[in-house]
């Protein structure tokens, strides 16, 4: 009797436990879970006001926030898919959107765009790197916000030494080490030798550069003589106008260093705008685009573009793309990225009163509008993409930094890699 | 029925169940552990004969002994990771043991104050593995930290970051890990201390054995099994550690710090790589199994003359 108390308490906690994830499936009331791929204190709040407005708009869906750390979330994602238990929807950059493809774990959204208020409303450069990162060029992120990268500096510094901000890298490296002064604690520059390094360094290299294409056919341009130029300059500038520990330095630590006050320029991207400003005011922090080299050509590799992905394993993919579509809906999406400091992808929000007033956002606005600006996309489609930029290159560049392996050679190992699995892509096709 | 007859019969149900009886009540034990031991064993070593990376699906597929091929001929950092393994195995244990020896030997004799010695010295070990790298970061942190604090009065340059120099990250590594490790030898072997018959050392005093002398003659070799056990156990974590080194250096810089767990890590998780970080960690079990059983062999452990 006993054992038959105990197998009916188990049986009826299975059902418990696998009926959980069906609550709501099928008409009338739905719960959706959306994972914010970026959680913390700095945009949860932003996403729980949005996600109040979209239940008050819409009282039979219920959405359920995670928030997920930006360092772990492509794990996360993998973990989920490979045990299928993978969000309704989910905020996704292009960094490792081509992983998600490549495991089948998206629905495409052309159809749905298309379909939609948002047909003809998004931003053609955000939709274009979305798409590159799919085999099929399809859609598979609705693409929110854009980014940019720019050097963030301290006005008032700059003002107190009577230095201009810097146009070009040659100018960086001077003004770099004029505001350097290791006895106050003060240097002129961060550079970021942790995590994520690599893709920064590939914008500044491109940026120094001027050349113009990632690969010219499925060789890689990034062991450009000009690139490893660019390296070298950086690379001199560590421990002579950076902090010494800057070779471990990941976002973290070199936004703690810049808002700390112990630094005068920080290259990043808007993405830390509010941080930024939030430690040292509007006033004292300004954004200038990545200064160029000799060439004079402004080349930009293009920041990852935030979007939300719908998940193929959805029970409600309606009520996930409803939510999706909520949060690039003009009003939310103005709301949203003035929030971020980033650039709206809903190109009706571009008329909104507070871009005029976001010296950062438009500029950067500025820098993609702008005929000249060459736009070179990193192969973040490539699947070995993550692998290659920062699991093998991220220990080597910190080898260029501690002189151990020359700018060069760096480039030349990165390149080559980078060239077969461009081959292996297009072969694949 | 007579009684005679009725006691076979009433014997055979009783052995039948006696048979079936100790197998169902260890059922259970088998079963969490085939479920939470030898299935991931086994799935390791399954994927370890396997091209498994979950962002090239099209790629997966038995690959033989290729990832062994790969790690033994054609990758150094395996073989870099394994020696600083070893390195860091070595430093650790020799000198946990020391210290923490040092410390049991101090703990023991009677002093005023042995109490709070005594709680002080294992507090570390009540520290969890995060918050312990938490501090030590602080510490080591060149702007706010200890460093900054000599500087200002004088001694060492301003901005000095021990983690980003690859002359002294592997001793400031070495010297945050001590502090959590150290406290693990001193609570073993002054528990082991404390069983050593007082008498032992008074015949030992009787017959003139000094300090030194009573320490050789009496103290080691009574301590010799709990030693050999707490070496065996802690290089075993040792090998094993990841939480400390990476949160501290994340293997760096430039790859200074990376241990073989960590290397995997970096292969499997961040790589996804999982099919090679499967051989990877298969060649370090292997290590650790054989090297344990040659330590337990030679130091002849449970085996006191």
């Amino acid at each position: 009797m006993r054992i038959r108390g105990a197998l009916a308490v188990a049986l009826s906690l299975g059902l418990v436990l696998t009926g959980c994830s069906d609550a709501g499936g099928g008409g009338g009331n739905a719960t959706i879970t959306f994972w914010d791929n970026n959680g913390g204190p700095g945009r949860t709040p932003i996403y729980e006001e949005l996600i109040k407005r979209f239940e008050a708009a819409n009282p039979t869906i219920k959405v359920e926030y995670v928030g997920v750390p930006s360092a772990s979330v492509q794990q996360k994602y993998d973990t989920a898919i490979a045990g299928g238990s993978t969000p309704d929807v989910g905020g996704v950059t292009t960094s490792y959107l081509a992983n998600m493809i490549g495991q089948d774990a998206l629905e495409p959204l052309d159809e749905r765009v298309d379909s939609g208020p948002l047909k003809g409303k998004l931003l053609p450069n955000l939709v274009e790197t979305v798409r590159q990162t799919a085999p099929d060029n399809k859609l598979y992120s609705l693409p929110s916000s854009g980014n940019l990268d720019v050097i963030w500096y301290r006005k008032d510094w700059f003002e107190q030494a009577g230095l201009t901000p810097p146009t070009t890298w040659d100018e960086l490296v001077d003004r770099a080490t004029k505001l350097t002064d290791v006895g106050r604690n003060r240097y002129g520059y961060t550079i970021r030798g942790g995590a994520g390094s690599v893709f920064q360094l590939l914008t500044e290299a491109y940026a120094y550069s001027g050349v113009e294409k990632f690969f010219d056919g499925t060789t890689s341009t990034v062991k450009d003589p000009a690139n490893a130029e660019l390296i070298g300059k950086v690379a001199a500038l560590y421990k002579k106008a950076t902090p010494e520990a800057d070779v471990n330095n990941n976002y973290t630590q070199m936004v703690a260093q810049f808002t700390g006050g112990s630094v005068a320029m920080m290259h990043h991207n808007l993405g830390s705008y509010s941080d930024v400003t939030k430690a040292l005011g509007t006033d004292e922090v300004g954004a200038i685009t990545l200064p160029v080299g000799p060439s004079g050509r402004k080349t930009v590799v293009p920041n990852p573009t935030d979007g939300f992905a719908v998940f193929k394993n959805s029970k409600n993919p309606d009520a996930a793309w409803k939510f999706a579509e909520f949060l690039v809906s003009r009003e939310s999406n103005s709301y949203w990225n003035e929030k971020v400091g980033q650039i709206p992808a809903n190109t009706d929000v571009r008329s909104e009163a507070w871009i005029e007033k976001n010296q950062p956002v438009k500029m950067a606005l500025g820098v993609l509008e702008d005929k000249a600006t060459r736009i070179v996309p990193a192969p973040v489609y490539l699947p070995e993409y993550s692998s290659i930029t920062k699991t093998d290159s991220e220990p080597a560049y910190q080898k260029v930094l501690l002189g151990q392996l020359s700018p060069q050679e760096f480039l030349t190992g990165l390149a080559d890699k980078l060239t077969t699995a461009q081959q292996e892509w297009e072969e694949r096709k | 029925m007579t009684a005679l007859d009725s006691r076979p019969a009433v014997a055979a149900p009783r052995r039948r169940r006696r048979q079936w009886a100790p197998y169902a009540l260890i059922a259970p034990t088998v079963a969490v552990l085939a479920a939470f031991l030898l299935y991931p064993i086994g799935s390791v070593l399954y994927y370890s004969l396997q091209r498994y990376n979950v962002t090239q699906p099209w790629k997966n597929g038995f690959a033989g002994l290729d990832n062994f091929r790969r790690m033994l001929s054609d990758d150094p950092l395996f073989w870099q990771s394994l020696l600083f393994s070893t390195k860091w195995v070595v430093a650790q244990v020799g000198l946990q043991l020391l210290l923490g020896l040092a410390l049991a030997l101090i703990i023991n004799e009677t002093f005023v104050g042995r109490g709070l010695a005594r709680s002080l010295v294992f507090s570390p070990w009540a520290v969890s593995g995060v918050l312990t790298t938490g501090i030590w970061i602080l510490l080591y942190n060149p702007s706010t930290g200890i460093f900054q604090e000599l500087a200002n009065l004088g001694v060492g340059d301003h901005g000095t970051s021990v983690l980003g120099d690859p002359a002294t990250v592997f001793p400031a590594t070495v010297v945050a890990e001590l502090w959590r490790g150290v406290p693990f030898f001193a609570i073993l072997l002054l528990a082991d201390l404390q069983t050593i018959p007082k008498d032992l050392y008074e015949a030992a005093s009787v017959d003139g054995a000094g300090r030194w002398r009573r320490f050789l003659s009496v103290t080691l070799p009574h301590l010799r099994d709990a030693i050999v056990l707490s070496t065996l156990l802690r290089a075993v974590w040792e090998f094993n550690n990841v939480d400390l080194i990476y949160t501290l250096t994340g293997g760096g810089p430039a790859n200074q710090t990376t241990t073989l767990p960590l290397y995997v890590a970096r292969k499997a998780v961040d790589s996804h790589d999982f099919g090679y970080g499967s051989a990877l960690t298969v060649a370090g079990f292997v290590i650790l199994l054989f090297s344990s059983i040659l330590y337990l062999r030679l130091s002849k452990f449970g085996s006191r003359a």
